[in-house]
């Protein structure tokens, strides 16, 4: 299978006023073509980094320093401003977190749809896009502004938007967090129904590995700007290698059982200002030795995942007691 | 149309306000210690020649029924009649307006065509700091210098220097385009400076505004060009702070005109306001003063209407 | 209440450090402001001393600055400028800055009717251009400082109502006032108490602006002839005396021009930069 999106230690920095952040410190990935993954992470992970770095939609103070990122077989930082702008226009898809800031407020919806499909459209092709992401009354839809909507029906358009022209690549960056709880399944559906209607590879970033477990069929947990551990979402959930990812579970409520405390992680995520020396989670790692904070832990392709940790033959997969229902 | 509601409402806020302000000007010059009727008959000793000029100017009626006629005079379109040079005001406002309207429009014209680029431009580039902090610096002196020591400044400069331009020596532009233009040109520069350094700070900020919000990050990740950008998405979201700040500047040209019109001798109603009040010609001061007011009011409704039409959000709530 | 004023400060000389330009305008402006308050008491001469000197005499050793029309040297009669036009646009702020935040703390508690008609007033009031203000304050309470005062005030106050009106608005609405609304707090003590306290930044800010507006607006009326009269030097009137010997003496004319366009210029850089410390732009935009 051919892999669509592949980023080989990718490094990324911000320059602020008070120095460098390192926002991705050797990101690898690999996503193939038609698949769905989801990024999980907490803040600061560098997953949304790593998502807008597809698009290469980062601000302007930040500078790749490191690897490479290549979407489609195209070198993302090696393409000139038309390349991108091209890229952009002809093969990604971006949904953000709120619905309301990424419209503009001044122009009708339907106006916004003919946009998003760069030709002039008329009006049955504008109502069909609408009827696609399942919005009903549609022509009073098309005429209204943006903050006429409700949060759940404008994360439609936005979604109707991003993919008018068919991307190949569909990138959603926790699309359903300023959502009422009870529209988010429906989102979150929608997205996945019109990814396989037009077979893109759909990246889900998400903090929520509920969502991520109900979603996605491969799955990449981050930390510390980089990729610690990727698979396919069954058997990562079920049989976690890396001490992070068996942390997260443990930590995530759903299938615990009464009575039974959920553990929190102890301690803080890393904020690095420059490439880490040994492993970013070793001051959280109860497996952590000398080895982890000395070296970096390379990434090792297994047959079924990929994972970067000194101790995966030590670390038992503690499946059990934290695995998520994936289906 | 909600639209049309709205402007029917706007319309009636500004005649309401329009009374209003006519009304406060009338009362300060005609009630307040030091206003017309002291001035007037204060230096006058002679009981008969008091009753004269009281008769004349009809200032024995309770004061509402001299704003009632005052008011009705001025829908007539009579200010009344200098005292002075003994001629009708409204007369010599029409014969002096074309100049103060064409130092007007050259002003906003200049600041316009020169500030809202310069501003979205550097608004959007990505700019050194040295450039930023010279373009702030620039900026900051055009805004602090008032008009009269800039004014000042050039008319000295010029007179030094000719480059062609005169100082005074205004004609009619349609007698004498080249003359008009060479007399027009230092105060239109000089009106115009603070004006630009205004103009273009607020378009640099609105425009910094807008290009962080998430919409220009949802139209960049669509690929959009950026003209495209600018066209649909700048423009109609930055023009709101820009307007706000165009009005302001059309106030300050107002009195600035005054100054202007003084300094470079341009016979407009700034000069002939402020002859008038030297010479404590109060007819025209109050007649000036309210036409100055009736515009500002005027203009600022259609700011507010404007603004209407260019945000759909403002329309939605009662005003 | 104390921790609010240690941040402030704080906040301040963060600020000045980050931002050198707008360091210089803070030591420029305190620089004048030094010597128009020592005035008086510095060896340059008496700003109302007429005829010591040549009449019209350009700079030199003797007489730094040159001498005016009446002979007088002309560095004191500029030192004495900075002085008046500060301190009649000082004072005008102040009152207005009290003024204002008094009246934009009631229109923000009580909020709706009251509220939207002082909105409304200050909206009106914010549209007269300040000279047409001047014109007729003048021909009522006559030429002078108290004239300028007024205008001043009815220029700036709706810029501090707004502010005022604006930050309050955003408090009033949160718990810990209705905590103490609930608590049986009067609504003065309410105000006092725990509203003010929140707008010391944004009132500091908006007295820089309403400093400089009140500066240009005193030296323009005082070129006028509506403003300080004589023999008190203000910087605007010294600018319209200079003007008639514009040709043969110019330096009558650019000392107190470029000086009155210095001091503003620092207050309002000055602003700028306490602006952008206090309350700077959010996010970045793209490449």
């Amino acid at each position: 299978m051919s892999e669509f999106v592949v980023a080989s230690d990718l490094a990324i920095e911000y320059r602020t006023p008070r120095g460098a952040v390192r926002a991705l410190d050797g990101a690898d990935l690999r996503v193939a073509a038609g698949a769905s993954m989801g990024l999980v992470g907490e803040s600061g992970s560098g997953k949304t980094t790593l998502g807008m770095a597809m698009g290469r939609l980062l601000p302007s103070n930040a500078r790749r320093v490191a690897g490479s990122l290549s979407v489609g077989s195209q070198s993302l930082f090696d393409l000139d401003d038309d390349g991108v702008a091209s890229l952009r226009r002809r093969q990604l898809g971006f949904v953000f977190q709120n619905p309301m800031s990424a419209l503009n407020p001044t122009a009708r919806i339907g106006k916004q749809i003919g946009w998003a499909l760069e030709r002039k459209a008329n009006q049955r092709e504008i109502h069909e896009r609408l009827q696609q992401v399942g919005l009903r009354d549609v022509p009073r839809v098309a005429h209204a502004y943006p903050h006429e909507l409700s949060g759940g029906m404008a994360q439609r358009v936005v979604i109707a938007m991003a993919i008018a022209r068919r991307p190949r690549l569909l990138v959603a960056d926790e699309p359903t967090a300023s959502l009422d709880a009870s529209v988010r399944g429906q989102i979150l559906e929608l997205i996945k129904s019109l990814q396989r209607e037009i077979g893109a590879t759909l990246i889900l970033l998400s903090h929520e590995l509920s969502m991520v477990a109900r979603t996605c069929d491969v799955v990449g947990v981050m930390y510390g700007g980089r990729v610690v551990e990727a698979g396919p979402a069954s058997i990562v959930f079920n049989a976690p290698l890396h001490p992070y990812t068996q942390a997260l579970l443990k930590a995530a409520p759903g299938a615990e059982r009464p009575g039974e405390r959920l553990t929190a992680i102890p301690g803080m995520p890393p904020v690095l200002i420059a490439a880490s020396v040994g492993c970013s989670f070793a001051a959280r790692c109860h497996l952590a030795d000398e080895t982890c904070r000395r070296t970096r832990p390379e990434v090792r392709h297994l047959p079924d995942r990929q994972v970067a940790c000194h101790h995966i033959e030590a670390a038992s997969p503690r499946g059990g007691a934290g695995a998520l229902d994936p289906s | 149309m909600p639209i049309l509601g709205f402007i029917g409402a706007r319309i009636g806020v500004a005649l309401f306000t329009m009374f209003v302000v006519s009304l406060i000007v009338f009362i300060a010059m005609h009630l307040l210690p030091g206003g017309f009727e002291q001035i007037i008959l204060g230096p006058i000793q002679t009981q008969a020649t008091r009753d004269a000029i009281t008769n004349e100017f009809g200032l024995d009626a309770p004061i509402a029924e001299q704003f009632v006629k005052w008011a009705i005079a001025v829908l007539h379109g009579d200010f009344g009649v200098s005292m002075i040079t003994r001629t009708p005001v409204a007369a010599e406002l029409v014969r002096r307006a074309p100049a103060t309207l064409q130092l007007a429009a050259m002003s906003i014209f200049t600041t316009l065509v020169v500030g809202l680029p310069l501003g979205i431009a550097s608004g959007i580039g990505d700019t050194r700091r040295s450039v930023r902090v010279g373009a702030r610096l620039l900026g900051a002196l055009g805004a602090s210098t008032p008009d009269f020591v800039l004014g000042t400044i050039l008319v000295y400069v010029f007179s030094v220097w000719a480059l062609g331009l005169t100082v005074g020596g205004y004609a009619p532009f349609l007698e004498n385009p080249i003359a008009n233009l060479r007399a027009m040109a230092l105060p239109t520069l000089t009106l115009s400076v603070p004006g630009i350094a205004l103009v273009l700070r607020t378009t640099r900020e609105s425009v910094l505004n807008v290009m962080t919000s998430g919409h220009i990050t949802t139209a960049v990740s669509r690929g959009e060009s950026p003209s495209q950008i600018v066209r649909r998405h700048i423009l109609r979201n930055a023009s709101l702070p820009i307007l706000t700040v165009t009005t302001m500047y059309l106030g300050a040209l107002m009195g600035g005109s005054v100054i202007v019109e003084t300094l470079f001798t341009i016979p407009g109603i700034g000069l002939y306001t402020w002859n008038a009040l030297n010479n404590r010609d109060y007819q025209v001061t109050e007649s000036a003063v309210l036409i100055f007011s009736i515009l500002l009011v005027a203009v600022n409704m259609c700011v507010d209407i404007a603004y209407a039409l260019l945000d759909p959000r403002i329309q939605g709530r009662r005003s | 209440m104390d921790a609010g004023r240690n941040s402030i400060l704080s906040q301040c000389s963060k600020a000045m450090r980050a931002d050198p330009l707008m360091a210089i305008a803070a030591g420029v402006l305190a620089l004048l402001l030094c010597v128009g308050v020592l005035g008086p008491l510095l060896p340059i001469g008496d700003p109302t001393a007429i005829g010591i000197g040549p009449r019209l005499a350009p700079p030199s050793p003797a007489f730094p600055l040159g001498s005016d029309e009446l002979g007088r040297s002309f560095l004191p009669r500029v030192v004495g400028g900075i002085l008046v036009t500060f301190q009649v646009a000082a004072t005008a702020v102040l009152l207005t800055g009290a003024l204002g935040a008094v009246i934009g703390l009631i229109a923000a508690y009580y909020r709706g009717r009251v509220d939207t008609i002082v909105a409304r007033l200050a909206d009106a009031l914010f549209a007269f251009p300040a000279i047409i203000l001047g014109l007729m304050t003048a021909s009522i309470l006559g030429p002078g400082d108290l004239s300028v005062i007024v205008v001043i005030v009815a220029a700036t106050l709706p810029l501090f109502i707004r502010v005022v009106r604006s930050v309050a608005l955003s408090i009033a609405s949160r718990e810990f006032v209705t905590a103490a609304e609930v608590a049986g707090a009067s609504p003065v003590r309410i105000m006092a108490m725990h509203m003010l306290p929140n707008l010391m930044g944004a009132l500091i800010i908006q007295f820089t602006y309403a400093l400089s507006l009140g500066m240009l607006i005193e030296s323009g009326l005082s070129f006028l002839g509506l403003g300080t009269q004589p023999p008190y030097p203000s910087l605007g009137s010294l600018l319209q005396l200079g003007a008639t010997y514009l040709a043969i003496a110019p330096w009558l004319v650019f000392a107190p021009g470029v000086t009155l366009a210095l001091t503003i210029l620092a207050i309002n850089l000055l602003g700028d930069g306490l602006r952008h410390a206090i309350d700077p732009l959010p996010g970045r935009a793209l490449k």
